[in-house]
């Protein structure tokens, strides 16, 4: 068999480390942070394959011709793996490879978008695949050429273009909830400077908790001033004279210039003023 | 867009002052002139706050669910309070709380999902989780409507600290 053969002539060839993982496969591998980790390590037969197939691109500027026939038989590489390949795919692409020349750089781009659908329809997408390279550097991008009739070969989408509708969906929520973070870093005060929605979130437990604990001050002073004020009828003799403007006052100084205009016009300052009057002379 | 509904207007700020106003006078009312003791004291301050909250979030109305649950707690304790030797609350009480159990499962189990990605991701929860015990009604709702409530329930909080601050200077003069 043909195609074997000169499979293992460019295998020993290659020189993985050239090419190796770092060019194909941008994302860090560290344990822990990616969750395809696990895929990818488990996979990482098939990256020693396809640094074969890159270290073989990086030829192709010398010579057409021989890269062309270079990467039909990787192509074959990435089959064999499967041993699925017949030889009828063989023949009909060996034969296509001069007029194939510039049609593959192109075709793999396409290639490449064709698989990134097929990966929607099969719903998976931690596996292995150069997609990513092929937006640096499209000139040395390597694809095994992929007989039709077999299985699939699954493709991570890029990042950033995920088109599953889960993956979309968590996207959306994920923007919503962001967004929601940035309004509430706005409300409470010194939490602009902060990043990372863990210490925000502590900034604004903080936050609502000694607002809490104002609210609670503030209805013991007030207890403790109106006990004050109830127990002294010299005060009361004084407020009940001017309690005509006060009710208005305190209106006014509650809420400044501007809406006590509209209080001089409604019926609340009146019923304010009668009930405070009332209990102050009650209190009496 | 989002201002309209969390911007405290005036009318909130007028209403919140009317109504506290109102249950100050009413509990001034109540009080009679004797030498309180530390347990009337304490009596009568709890019954400021509660009618601090209670006049904030009837200004609310119950366009908020961190209002609504504001009120429904401050009526069933009043409910439990008036009617503590009947029995009858007593069973409505153990159903109101059965259900809140309920609804606290339920979103622990909403978010257990989100507890597989990463130990940020972990500690974000856990959090939510604490805001959600902060945050009145916050038990039954999902991240997204919890931070929306978190917001407005801020702006509402601090709008009442801001006047009962005024209230106090004014009459502490």
């Amino acid at each position: 068999m043909d195609p074997p053969l000169i499979n293992e002539l460019h295998f020993s060839a290659a020189n993985p480390s050239a090419y190796g993982l770092a060019e194909i496969w941008p994302f860090p591998i560290n344990p822990g942070s990616d969750p395809n980790v696990a895929t990818a390590g488990g996979l990482g037969f098939r990256m020693g394959n396809l640094g074969g197939f890159g270290d073989t691109s990086g030829h192709r500027d010398g010579s057409m011709e021989e890269s062309t026939v270079t990467e039909q038989s990787v192509g074959y590489g990435a089959g064999t793996k499967r041993k699925d390949l017949s030889s009828e795919d063989e023949s009909s692409k060996i034969v296509s490879t001069t007029t194939s020349a510039n049609e593959l750089n192109d075709s793999n781009g396409k290639r490449m978008k064709m698989l990134g659908t097929k990966n929607e329809n099969a719903g998976s997408k931690a596996k292995v695949e150069a997609n990513s390279a092929a937006g640096s550097k499209p000139g040395q991008n390597s694809k095994p050429a992929e007989p039709p009739k077999q299985d699939y070969i699954h493709v991570r989408a890029r990042r950033g273009q995920a088109t599953d509708s889960h993956s979309l969906a968590e996207k959306a929520r994920r923007e919503k909830i962001s967004e929601r973070m940035k309004i509430l870093q706005d409300l409470v005060p010194g939490c602009n400077k902060i990043i990372g929605k863990a210490l925000v979130l502590d900034e604004i437990i903080n936050y609502i908790q000694s607002l809490h604990r104002q609210v609670e001050f503030l209805s013991m002073k007030l207890e403790a001033v109106n006990s004050r004020m109830n127990m002294n009828p010299s005060i009361e003799g004084f407020h009940s004279k001017d309690l005509g403007s006060q009710p208005f006052d305190v209106a006014g100084m509650i809420f400044g210039s501007q809406t006590a205009r509209e209080y001089a016009q409604g019926s609340q300052p009146e019923w304010l003023q009668m009930h405070v009057i009332g209990t102050f002379k009650r209190a009496t | 867009m989002n201002s309209s509904h969390l911007n405290p207007s005036s009318s909130l700020k007028s209403r919140f002052t009317t109504r506290f106003l109102r249950a100050l006078t009413r509990i001034n009312a109540r009080k009679p002139i004797s030498p309180s003791s530390p347990r009337e004291i304490f009596q009568r301050y709890r019954r400021i706050k509660v009618a601090a909250d209670k006049s904030m979030a009837s200004s609310v109305r119950s366009r908020r669910t961190w209002s609504r649950a504001t009120l429904w707690k401050l009526r069933s304790r009043s409910c439990l309070q008036l009617a503590s030797l009947g029995r009858r609350r007593s069973v409505k009480t153990s159903t109101i709380t059965s259900r809140q159990a309920i609804m606290k499962k339920t979103s622990h189990e909403i978010e257990n999902k989100t507890t597989t990605e990463e130990d940020h991701q972990d500690r974000f929860v856990g959090q939510a989780d604490k805001l959600r015990e902060l945050v009145p009604g916050g038990e039954a709702m999902d991240l997204c409507n919890l931070l929306d409530e978190t917001a407005h329930y801020i702006k509402c909080l601090t709008t009442q600290v801001q006047l009962m601050r005024k209230i106090v200077d004014f009459y502490s003069l």
